[in-house]
């Protein structure tokens, strides 16, 4: 555990993503702690034909699709909760640029549990009797589709039920609220599939709102629910959910959640969105992009007293720049 | 009294949650209506979100998702979709919960997933075929439908919304009617009541076919059936459900501090 994983988000984008690969995200939720600014390097860099293995759609897989980015997704949920339809997804998935192939919130978990434990398959109840087995966008011929979610019989009492196939995802770049530069990581909020994707994934990003002494590891080993054994990689990337929330840091700004998924809606309007929002630098620029004001304001948050057994351990941007160039 | 429906349909909704049950609200309306229950009569209703969020109440307004901040400030435990989605709820120990529906049929089926142009459903053309309207999938819909003891469904009453049968089931109710869930093995028992914004419908024992109930003391059983897209029946017992007391208004208001439920 001596070796630091600490890169930038340019350098982990480079090094670790590629033009169609199986790419998984997390905690993937609409309005809580995906990693959206990895996301946004990945526009910049133009990655393209991604399939995302998603647990939600967020507003990071929203942009992605808005580009043309996204080849196909499952996912159980497309939406942007009470933010309504996200309209870079529905426009991709409408005109057919997205083949997006439905299964339900606890059906991506329990299919990255069972790439976690490298089984062929796992039995289900979820998912079974309904148009999610019976309707697939990946082999749309076939209708009711017998190959989505084939029925099973349980070996011991005869009955009925459904089987899932794992996800085994190339790439997961998983958002943190804390990681210390070795790939052990805290997360404050549901962790929703995070645990899952950390196992199932063949190679690991941690994205991390803030970077933390390993102490914080050491006082907290049973909230290190992602350990340094399962990371590759792990990159700087305050408010790096925004304009979603990240809890304990910052709450969602209602605003930007609307003007962007607003923007999304047309190919021109999401050139106009990149202008504004897609031509920072690094991680510094970045957080510059975003502007004070609305800093102050979306980090006045209920949740903050969870960061206050932690404050003592999170390095600073100049530490963080420290511990970059001695790499 | 001044009460608009959707506020109608809210308590209609709480006041089917009981003292001391398990319970899980989505995103939004739902959400407003269990807590305004836990608030006005359930006191120890245990609720938690399909994320595993426990023990918390809104902070600040509605919550924008299940897991914003505003549902995540006062928390005992949080963690994760396995847990809460496939332990709690898909495992079949959640006692009630309460979920949406862009349209609904006669046997509680429900779509979230898309709008098909006319005649283009995938049950119809025996191929899946893109649908006009792209909706926004079963989210933990499908693990509640599957999984919940009982559960009710809160959906506006529009004739687009209650059709004779859904175009794509996201979420199964009673499907063909009858014991056709049997086949499945489902955990959960199935929807227990539709709570609409006109009335209350409730599943015949033995069909399983949704009749009217109840109907609010604004609507009647013609203004029901005429927004039904079903032939929809009459229980020989329908009643009229009492309005919103003073009091439960005061513990919805508290509630719903954004007042989204009083747009009208």
């Amino acid at each position: 555990m001596n070796k630091s994983k600490l890169i930038t988000m340019k350098e982990a984008v480079e090094q670790y993503t590629y033009d169609g690969m199986y790419f998984g995200h997390g905690g993937a939720l609409p309005v809580g702690s995906d990693c959206i600014s990895f996301f946004r390097e990945m526009v910049k860099a133009g990655i393209k034909d991604i399939d995302c293995a998603s647990n939600c759609n967020s507003q990071g897989t929203n942009l992605l699709a808005a580009v043309g980015g996204i080849k196909r997704i499952e996912v159980g949920f497309s939406g942007l909760e009470v933010y309504g339809f996200a309209n870079g997804l529905k426009r991709a998935v409408e005109t057919g640029k997205t083949i997006l192939e439905d299964y339900s919130n606890g059906a991506i978990p329990i299919r990255m549990m069972a790439g976690a434990l490298n089984w062929p398959f796992v039995p289900t109840f979820m998912n079974t009797g309904c148009d999610q087995q019976w309707a697939s966008a990946d082999d749309p011929e076939n209708y009711p589709n017998t190959k989505k979610i084939p029925e099973i019989t349980d070996p011991f009492t005869g009955k009925i039920c459904g089987a899932f196939t794992p996800i085994k995802p190339d790439v997961a770049a998983i958002h943190v609220t804390m990681a210390d530069i070795y790939g052990n990581a805290i997360m404050l909020g549901t962790e929703w599939c995070r645990y899952e994707l950390s196992r199932c994934s063949k190679k690991v990003i941690l994205v991390a709102d803030k970077i933390v002494d390993t102490g914080a590891m050491r006082q907290f080993p049973n909230l290190v629910r992602i350990p340094y054994i399962v990371t590759d990689a792990v990159v700087y990337a305050p408010y790096g959910v925004w304009p979603a929330c990240s809890t304990g840091l910052y709450d969602s700004d209602e605003e930007h959640m609307f003007y962007m998924n607003k923007m999304l809606k047309t190919e021109e309007g999401t050139n106009e969105y990149l202008e504004k929002f897609g031509q920072y630098g690094d991680v510094w620029d970045y957080v510059n992009m975003i502007g004070q004001e609305r800093i102050d304001k979306i980090t006045n948050t209920d949740t903050a007293f969870l960061m206050d057994p932690y404050r003592q351990w999170i390095k600073t941007d100049a530490e963080i720049k420290e511990l970059l160039e001695r790499r | 009294m001044d009460y608009t429906r959707q506020e109608m349909m809210a308590i209609a909704t709480g006041r089917e949650f009981k003292d001391g049950e398990l319970a899980i609200f989505g995103v939004g309306l739902s959400m407003l209506a269990g807590f305004f229950a836990q608030r006005n009569h359930a006191p120890n209703l245990m609720a938690f979100t399909e994320g595993g969020v426990y023990g918390s109440t809104p902070v600040g307004g509605l919550p924008w998702g299940i897991e914003d901040n505003r549902i995540s400030a006062n928390a005992v435990s949080f963690t994760n979709a396995i847990d809460a989605l496939g332990f709690l709820v898909a495992s079949g120990r959640v006692d009630n919960a309460v979920i949406g529906a862009a349209e609904t049929d006669k046997y509680g089926n429900v779509n979230t997933t898309g709008i098909w142009a006319e005649g283009t459903d995938p049950w119809k053309v025996g191929k899946y075929t893109l649908p006009r309207v792209r909706l926004n999938g079963s989210g933990g819909a499908n693990e509640i439908a599957t999984g919940a003891k009982q559960y009710l469904l809160m959906v506006t009453h529009e004739k687009k919304r209650f059709n004779e049968k859904v175009s794509y089931i996201s979420s199964p109710g009673y499907l063909d009617g009858g014991n056709a869930r049997e086949k499945y093995g489902f955990p959960g028992g199935g929807p227990s009541a539709m709570i609409t914004t006109l009335g209350i419908l409730r599943p015949d024992p033995v069909t399983k076919e949704f009749i009217l109930t109840g109907y609010y003391p604004f609507s009647s059983i013609e203004e029901v059936k005429e927004n039904t897209g079903w032939d929809l029946k009459v229980a020989p017992d329908v009643q009229v459900i009492p309005e919103p007391t003073e009091k439960e208004l005061e513990n919805l208001r508290a509630v719903d501090v954004t007042g989204s439920l009083r747009k009208k």
